[in-house]
């Protein structure tokens, strides 16, 4: 018996927990007791992220599409293939003509491999993940206001905190050994606010929860921010000394009063204010946001208002008073930081400034492409319109996770070549030309970014099933055939090459992480021990700056033909597109369908008891879920969660993507009901 | 039956290493997260022996959470490559049994786990009963035979831990394989099992009488022990709360709330036994698996058409605890329950049995009732 430490697969929490080997085999997994994220807890997900590794569906050898569907082929087979395909196509329509998605569930490591892979030897700047889909307008929201888009507290300060607010955030489920320290904090005396339309887990314990619909976060935002404003609880040394642009935006202000929000968010102009008195009076206090904040056309919005409110009361720069955007995937934070998005190398520095160009062109001995390149979306739609011939695809699902994937099925069938790496076949898989098997975090050197932005080891516990090869090992193989050679001994040579190229992973290195549980970013030098909070002193811009925001409706509201709003999310006992969590026994036991929930007042008038099955339908198709009464959702509204392939929800959502951050609309769009049967 | 040596401290490494010739020697090491974790010991000198903090149950070594039950080969022969070769593990599979086709993979390794706690070898008196009287299940039993414990009384208590209340701990009197007590330069050594016996008798030589003055000191550990509990806690006064009705549907609403559903409290419990069987279909095989489950999750009653009996969460949270403190004592005579303190230490909503246990404590009035 051999115990492991290692990094849960599955949230951004980034618990550690010890995977238990014996024999080569798996046998469980237990949490790391003195790990500062989840102190001797895990999720019902980490108590069971053992079992998938050995799951019969693993993919072991690289399949190749023939006549009759996919056949067996050796790595030198279907690699060399992928070489004469990939410069076949480049060398006919140029490396624009090809696109790579990169995955928040690969390690920092490999997540650099890939970028590096596409930016010098494809030739192209078309690398985006699915950051793109969940915090992509943090990214952009948070660098133009302080200069970094990260959590700006650590997870262990939770606990410690006076007042937290938190919104668009199913914390409970989601983020549970975050909601642990919340409960922790609020069992100490902590006031806690919650904002969110649908009555969550963590909404149970709020002192104040505020259910605005869908769609009006920026305007609810804006009314709180009137209240400080107006009763004079700015905090006007902080405003003065560290920001910009807040004349301006006091301005905007003013045409946000409660009665006005009220008329728009549903919510009492009483709670506003209460809301905001609560807020900007208190000291350590801590906002929390996730996807019902970003995932609008009106993302950056919504995150530019968030930080104009932590910024408006001071409530950022110290331990326990920051802005905190819960990160979805385990390396989802990782992701972004590598580079693996069309516009930045790692540690965001942007492929349109000539020196960091310059910089990593003489790193790499390459010409490297200065124009930013497609997100998820927009390779989608090149790929629609014919432009975009060739997608490389590492450890991502887009069938199933991205909005109106009828659509986004037509466009990758138009591609003439697909390439689909993983750890088990999955919808996109289906539509492959190449599928290659990939080896699981369990099998694997590396490391995983965390929310809190610590980087953490991974460390390999058995041998990767069949032939499969770390994620890594498979993009250097790869290259060597397309002429580039990257070479490395281990996954530690990887994170030299990342700390030399990127300030904020400067220090960060395998041996400084081999004891103890990681270090948080930035860490510029090898002797620097980490950054637990952000923006001490001054941001990482300089001056924060106010930046104006305008209430904006969401693209799709209800109507006539479509009256009810639907929203979107993940349900507790599965993850995203469900290919390790559906194949677990107890999770997949669980919540083995799909079901939407509906209102009970909304499931009278139309008929509907619990488990009645319902046609969904928008605009753009329509699928047949089960019904689930319940009052956590408001009348008018109902959530679907997108894990089921049976019943797909991205089959309904809205493709309309927040014009900066290019993130689709999935909290909200329009949709009709119909009774099937009870 | 129990006998008593003294075993001086030098002598331990030695011991172990003998130990270790015919048995897998699992002990409490310290690794690279600081953590104190039950593994395989290959430097006997890392051995941890002041345990400073709860550890895993060692439940996991007779009824782990992932366990191969079988193996039906589809293709006729035993197989030797492809996928289905690469998770008959080889060291499970020396001995293995085979009738036809069917490869029944129970873990006969012998094993010696070094450092448990007394509420863990009271737990494993307690799972053999449920594992064994009546239905003997198998796996459990070709792993219990093969296992040695030996146990430390504890003189340094979690915060978190209660045995003193259940008589489960610090020490035992009986009913343990090995038990040390430290005393400082050398051990106490009891055996109490006719197992336990023969394997200090084999190297008796490493062991001698003890006098009147490590009687004496041993007692006095036993007192020191005894006094450095923070937790004192009646579960009978609990149990009678509960029979006497005192104990509302809203007061397990409340406590209901602060569940995440996680299973921790069930995984952690060294007395828990919830398990699910899954098979899984290689290319030329199929694998039973029984893995670790809860009887806190939904769908663990689900029936067919996806009814759910206990659909509530409030209604499995209170089954939970009405089975540890209630029927458990109808059924065994015992509490559910050794007071480890482990679902205190995973619980991320903190309503584990000693939280829970001292918030019924006000609603019993009055707690003077005998033990069952």
């Amino acid at each position: 018996m051999n115990k492991i430490l290692s990094v849960c697969p599955y949230c951004g929490c980034g618990c550690g927990l010890y995977i238990h080997v014996e024999d080569g085999r798996i046998t469980g997994v237990s949490p790391s007791r003195t790990h500062p994220v989840n102190r001797g807890s895990l999720c019902v997900k980490g108590w069971n992220a053992h079992e998938f590794v050995a799951h019969p569906d693993r993919l072991e050898t690289p399949l190749i599409r023939d006549a009759g569907g996919f056949r067996r082929a050796t790595w030198n087979e279907a690699l060399t293939l992928i070489a004469e395909r990939l410069e076949g196509i480049r060398a006919e329509h140029g490396p624009d003509s090809i696109g790579v998605l990169s995955s928040a569930k690969c390690t920092n490591e490999e997540n650099f491999l890939m970028m590096k892979f596409a930016r010098a030897v494809l030739g192209t700047n078309n690398i985006d993940h699915c950051a793109r889909l969940c915090h992509s307008s943090t990214v952009g929201g948070l660098a133009a206001a302080f200069g970094s888009g990260a959590m700006t507290n650590s997870i262990s300060e939770i606990a410690d905190a006076s007042l937290l607010f938190v919104i668009g955030s199913n914390t409970t489920e989601q983020h549970p050994m975050i909601a642990m320290h919340m409960l922790a904090a609020v069992d100490r005396g902590a006031t806690l606010i919650v904002a969110d339309p649908r009555r969550t887990q963590i909404a149970e314990f709020a002192h104040i929860h505020l259910r605005h619909r869908s769609g009006t976060d920026v305007a609810l935002l804006m009314g709180i921010m009137n209240v400080i404003v107006g009763e004079g609880l700015v905090d006007a040394d902080f405003v003065r000394r560290r920001t910009e642009n807040f004349d301006s935006f006091a301005e905007e202000l003013k045409r946000f009063t409660p009665a006005a929000v009220e008329e728009i968010t549903g919510v009492k102009a009483n709670d506003i204010r209460r809301v905001a008195r609560v807020y900007a009076m208190e000291k350590r206090s801590m906002l929390f946001y996730a996807m019902g904040i970003t995932q609008h056309i009106t993302g950056v919005d919504n995150v530019r208002a968030c930080a104009n409110l932590v910024m408006l009361s001071g409530h950022i720069g110290l331990p326990m008073s920051g802005i905190n955007p819960l990160r979805g995937q385990n390396n989802v934070q990782g992701a972004c930081d590598m580079g693996a998005l069309p516009n930045v190398y790692s540690g965001y520095q942007k492929v349109a400034d000539p020196r960091a160009r310059r910089k990593f062109e003489r790193a790499w001995r390459k010409r490297l492409p200065a124009a930013p390149g497609l997100t998820i979306m927009e390779m989608m739609e090149a790929a629609r319109a014919g432009r975009l011939r060739a997608m490389y695809v590492m450890g991502e699902n887009p069938l199933l996770s991205d909005p109106d994937i009828n659509h986004v099925r037509e466009a990758i069938e138009r591609m003439e070549f697909l390439v689909v790496q993983d750890i088990f076949p999955n919808e996109t898989s289906e539509l492959a030309d190449v599928i290659l098997p990939a080896a699981s975090f369990a099998e694997k050197e590396g490391t995983f970014t965390n929310t809190e932005r610590r980087v953490q080891l991974i460390r390999r516990a058995v041998a990767p099933v069949g032939e499969a090869m770390p994620d890594g090992d498979i993009i250097c193989a790869l290259a060597a055939r397309m002429g580039y050679s990257m070479s490395y001994r281990g996954a530690y040579e990887v994170m030299e090459e990342i700390a030399l190229l990127t300030p904020s992973y400067g220090g960060i290195l395998h041996h400084r992480l081999s004891e103890g549980f990681g270090l948080q970013w930035p860490c510029p030098d090898s002797s620097h021990p980490g950054t637990p909070y952000l923006h001490r002193k001054k941001f990482a811009k300089g001056l924060g700056t106010f930046i104006q925001v305008d209430f904006l409706p969401p693209d799709e509201p209800p109507d006539d033909d479509f009256p009810f709003l639907l929203t979107t999310g993940r349900l507790y006992f599965h993850y995203h597109t469900g290919t390790m969590c559906r194949r677990t026994a107890v999770l997949e036991r669980e919540e083995p369908e799909c079901l939407v929930e509906i209102n009970p007042a909304d499931a009278e008038r139309l008929g509907l008891k619990d488990r009645s099955v319902v046609r969904v339908t928008s605009r753009r198709g329509a699928i047949e879920p089960r019904v689930l009464v319940t009052s956590r959702v408001p009348e008018g509204t109902v959530f679907i969660p997108f894990h089921f392939i049976e019943a797909a929800a991205n089959v309904l959502t809205n493709p309309a993507m927040d014009p900066g951050a290019k993130i689709p609309e999935y909290k909200v769009c329009a949709v009709r009901l119909e009774k099937i049967r009870t | 039956m129990k006998r008593e040596w003294i075993l001086e401290k030098n002598h331990i490494s030695y011991w172990l290493r003998q130990l270790r010739k015919d048995r897998d020697l699992v002990g409490p090491l310290r690794n690279e997260g600081k953590d104190v974790v039950f593994m395989t010991v290959e430097q006997i000198h890392e051995v941890v022996l002041d345990l400073p903090a709860s550890l895993p149950s060692p439940k996991e070594f007779l009824f782990p959470q992932y366990e191969s039950m079988l193996r039906f080969n589809v293709s006729g022969k035993v197989p030797v490559a492809g996928p289905g070769a690469k998770t008959v593990s080889p060291g499970a599979c020396v001995e293995c049994s085979r009738e036809g086709d069917l490869l029944d993979l129970a873990d006969r390794r012998r094993r010696l786990v070094f450092g448990v706690r007394s509420c863990d070898v009271s737990a494993v008196r307690l799972l053999d009963r449920f594992f064994l009287e009546g239905f003997r299940d198998p796996y459990y039993e070709q792993r219990r035979k093969n296992i040695l414990f030996v146990s430390i009384v504890c003189n340094n208590p979690d915060p978190t831990c209660f045995c003193i209340g259940l008589g489960t701990g610090p020490y035992l009197e009986e009913g343990f394989d090995i038990q040390l007590t430290d005393l400082g330069d050398r051990y106490f050594v009891q055996a109490s099992s006719a197992e336990g016996i023969r394997t200090v008798k084999d190297m008796s030589f490493l062991f001698r009488r003890p006098r009147k003055a490590d009687l004496d000191d041993q007692y006095e550990v036993f007192l020191s022990a005894k006094a450095r509990f923070h937790k004192r806690i009646s579960l009978e006064s609990s149990r009678r709360a509960i029979l006497e009705g005192r104990v509302k549907d809203s007061f397990w609403r409340r406590v209901t709330e602060r569940c995440f559903e996680c299973g921790g409290c069930v995984y952690e419990c060294p007395l828990c036994t919830c398990f699910t069987v899954a098979d899984r279909r290689y290319p030329d095989a199929v694998e039973r698996i029984r893995l670790w489950d809860t009887c806190l999750f939904k769908g663990f009653t689900r029936m067919a058409g996806g009814i759910l009996p206990n659909g509530k969460r409030m209604l499995r949270t209170k089954r939970w605890f009405y089975h540890k403190l209630v029927h458990y004592p109808e059924v065994f005579d015992e509490f559910g329950c050794v007071g480890c303190g482990r679902c205190a230490v995973t619980c991320p909503g903190r309503i584990d049995m000693a939280t829970i246990a001292t918030e019924m404590k006000g609603l019993d009035l009055d707690g003077s009732e005998q033990r069952p």
